[in-house]
């Protein structure tokens, strides 16, 4: 664990950034079709369950990080195992977000690029910024977050200025009864993007004013999750259901949507200047866990040092994970969730939460 | 010093690298494409007509003097069997690599729309991520996609941009032109409960002279000119009318896609008597079911001026104003009517009447969409209720015939 600080508006500031990174992106609940906003609103009620999960782990173990405390609730060797795998986790997401965002560049605007090197020159940045530690990551993500809701907010009145919302397409709400969107919930937006903020469980204990770290992350995650639902609503009542449910990038199709008065039109730029940054900040908090996960389960005395070895891995992974971008998706929206974000975001904490918390008791009762 | 020298190497790498060169693609290199015309030739392939800028030519006649000379626009076609392979069999012909990003004007022939329908041109240009979608579509009506495309125009002197202005000024000023874009007309065509709409543009005059430049040199009307021309109708993909005038304007009305037109109407039993200008208007479609038959209420509220009487009526007398505004709303009235009559004849529901089951009662829509456009769409009822006011009356109160017929 390196000797870093940061405070409980930057803890918020990222976990929004995080959020926001490629859920804006990425077409998310749209099983759910026009309701899909509902269906990111119960994701977000989730989130605040998952994550006093979490914050009730680091309340009983406020100075050492997840990989350790695993260990010293389930057992040395079992918990080695367990956070040895939750690094895998992390590294694997690194790698899904990084690929997330060079085919949105190489689809978008460099189609004759490699992917190799698109998705290598982002990881050039991220890599530099998490071998300087999470302090400057954290300090980052102040500064970018006020250009990012500057950017956001001018985006949206532009939006509405061009007159080209139609909230009709909103309608019919819940048009096949609640079930598509509770299953969508449970098994989209509930895990992406909100239960990935399991990642934080390796950031909390940087924390300088720990208390503050509850009200922090349930606020982050409250405003995350309106914005997304939202966007959202944007989304469908400017391109219709099935134009959202059929672009690879809906908020850039909502974006190219605009046009006030013949002149103020292709803002694409809005799009990926919003999106880099939080695509910057969610792989960069992957990767740092991963980084700190390693450093402090090997026992590395300098972790900055593996910065780029694991940079690497994630790089090669992020290539090979699939072999074009609608495998990638499908994999990232359907097929993961249950396997594997499920156990990781849910299943996992909860019953480290219950062994701990019997432990404590039994503790306390001596 | 080693690690100096290492960030030395480090940054000049990194300004190969990030300059954004790998794509690079100089302007004497690109072709801008400002419209593209499909036309499908006798051996059903399409044929793609190519508007490219030139750019010295366009920006040539305001310098004065030599510049105005060429044509500001010069055309390329191509034959494929789809529309990508179109544009890439143009590399053939073209020095130029053409460049969509500012490709405002799509045009398909009529011929084409009527035989085969729009269905299957579309995809290419909806993927593509230069191509946008928000360009506008139009129909060549009575002529080629090729010739309208080929057609040089004065005044705008790049056609697309001329064509896009009329249809746009002809909407906004008398309602008739409901324009469309890509994007939308896509939408309607995978909607179930809306068929989409796009306008007509025509081709008028002498033909051989349509892409001389001696077409925009002259004061008077151009021998060869493009003017808007109704809306075509479709119905699974497919041309099946037109609508011109009053049934386009009525149509229009039910889309709430008025944003300003005129109304004429009678008084005393002379016509045209009076005229009215709406200046802001709201359209609500409604549906619902009664005793298990779906219908259809719709309410158009409409604000608007007088523009002209050519009958002496006291325009200060609140009451003559009311009876103008009853016989304002029972003109709009009649014209929606007549769209909506002509709408069922096609059996095509392009008022949107589907959608707005869908929204209101998702249940009783499930059932009715399969046979919407065939079965329960001509024989639905529709009520339309006209609300029509009168607010200002311009400069003038009573008309100066008023005196005339005094002095008489």
């Amino acid at each position: 664990m390196e000797k870093a600080k940061i405070s409980a508006y930057q803890l918020f500031v990222l976990i929004v950034l995080f959020e926001l990174g490629s859920a804006l992106l990425i077409p998310i609940a749209l099983e759910a079709k026009q309701d899909a906003w509902l269906a990111i609103l119960l994701g977000m009620a989730g989130s605040f369950f998952l994550f006093l999960v979490y914050y009730r782990l680091f309340h009983y173990y406020p100075d050492i990080l997840p990989t350790e405390y695993m260990q010293k609730i389930v057992g040395k060797s079992f918990g080695k195992f367990l956070a040895f795998l939750y690094i895998l986790y992390f590294m694997y997401l690194a790698a899904r977000v990084l690929r997330d965002f060079g085919e949105m560049l190489i689809t978008f605007a460099y189609p004759r690029t490699p992917l190799f090197i698109v998705n290598a020159l982002f990881l050039l940045v991220i890599i530099y910024s998490t071998r300087k530690g999470i302090e400057v990551v954290a300090r980052t993500g102040e500064l970018i977050f006020v250009l990012i809701f500057f950017l956001g907010i001018s985006g949206n009145i532009l939006i509405f200025i061009s007159g080209i919302i139609d909230f009709k397409n909103l309608l019919p709400v819940l048009e096949e009864g609640i079930m598509p969107v509770l299953k969508t919930t449970f098994t989209q937006t509930l895990y992406i993007p909100f239960g990935e903020a399991i990642v934080f469980a390796m950031i909390l204990p940087y924390l300088n004013q720990s208390k503050k770290a509850k009200f922090a992350g349930l606020f982050a995650l409250g405003l995350s999750g309106l914005i997304l639902a939202f966007i959202m609503v944007i989304n469908i009542s400017v391109l219709g259901v099935n134009l959202t449910s059929r672009s690879q990038f809906p908020l850039l199709s909502t974006i190219q949507t605009i046009q006030i008065d013949g002149f103020l039109e292709r803002l694409d730029a809005y799009f990926m200047i919003t999106l880099i940054f939080g695509g910057f900040f969610k792989i960069s908090l992957y990767f740092y866990g991963a980084v700190t996960g390693i450093a402090n389960l090997f026992n590395f005395k300098a972790p900055s040092r593996l910065v780029y070895p694991i940079g690497i891995v994630i790089l090669l992974l992020s290539i090979t994970i699939a072999s074009n971008y609608a495998e990638h998706i499908s994999e990232g929206t359907k097929f993961i969730q249950l396997p594997i974000q499920l156990p990781f975001q849910v299943i996992i904490p909860v019953l480290l939460l219950i062994i701990a918390f019997f432990k404590h008791r039994k503790k306390r009762g001596k | 010093m080693k690690r100096k020298w290492f960030f030395l190497f480090l940054i000049l790498t990194s300004t190969s690298l990030i300059s954004g060169c790998w794509n690079a693609r100089e302007l004497p290199d690109l072709a801008i494409v400002s419209a593209l015309g499909i036309d499908k030739n006798e051996d059903g392939k399409y044929v793609g007509t190519f508007q490219i800028i030139n750019p010295s030519y366009v920006t040539g006649g305001l310098q004065g003097g030599g510049g105005g000379q060429g044509p500001p626009v010069t055309v390329y076609s191509s034959t494929g069997d789809n529309i990508y392979e179109l544009t890439r069999r143009l590399s053939t012909k073209s020095s130029r690599t053409l460049y969509y990003a500012h490709t405002n004007l799509l045009v398909i022939s009529e011929d084409l729309a009527k035989k085969d329908g729009i269905t299957n041109i579309l995809d290419a240009f909806e993927r593509d991520y230069e191509f946008r979608t928000t360009a506008m579509i139009v129909i060549a009506h009575r002529s080629k996609a090729e010739d309208i495309i080929k057609t040089l125009t004065p005044l705008d002197k790049v056609s697309a941009v001329k064509v896009i202005k009329t249809l746009k000024n002809a909407e906004s000023l008398l309602g008739e032109e409901p324009t469309v874009t890509l994007q939308e007309v896509i939408r309607y065509l995978v909607s179930p409960g809306k068929e989409p709409l796009i306008s007509g543009i025509t081709l008028i005059g002498k033909k051989k002279n349509a892409n001389k430049v001696a077409n925009t040199q002259e004061s008077s009307t151009p021998q060869a000119r493009l003017e808007s021309d109704g809306i075509a109708v479709f119905k699974d993909g497919k041309l099946v009318d037109w609508l011109h005038g009053k049934t386009a304007r009525g149509t229009a009305w039910v889309l709430n896609r008025i944003k300003s037109t005129i109304v004429n109407i009678s008084w005393e039993r002379e016509k045209p008597a009076i005229e009215y200008t709406v200046m802001r208007q709201k359209t609500k479609v409604s549906a619902h079911t009664k005793k298990g038959q779906p219908q259809i209420s719709i309410h158009i509220h409409a604000e608007g001026d007088i523009g002209e009487v050519s009958v002496p009526v006291n325009l200060n007398d609140p009451h003559v104003l009311r009876k103008i505004e009853i016989e304002v709303a029972k003109t709009i009235k009649k014209d929606v009517n007549d769209a909506i009559h002509r709408a069922q004849e096609n059996k095509t529901d392009i008022l949107g009447f589907g959608e707005a089951f869908h929204r209101s009662d998702p249940k009783e829509w499930n059932k009715l969409k399969t046979n919407w456009n065939d079965v329960t769409f001509p024989k639905l009822e529709v009520n339309v209720t006209v609300e029509a006011f009168v607010r200002r009356s311009g400069l003038r109160n009573k008309s100066y015939l008023s005196e005339l017929k005094n002095k008489r």
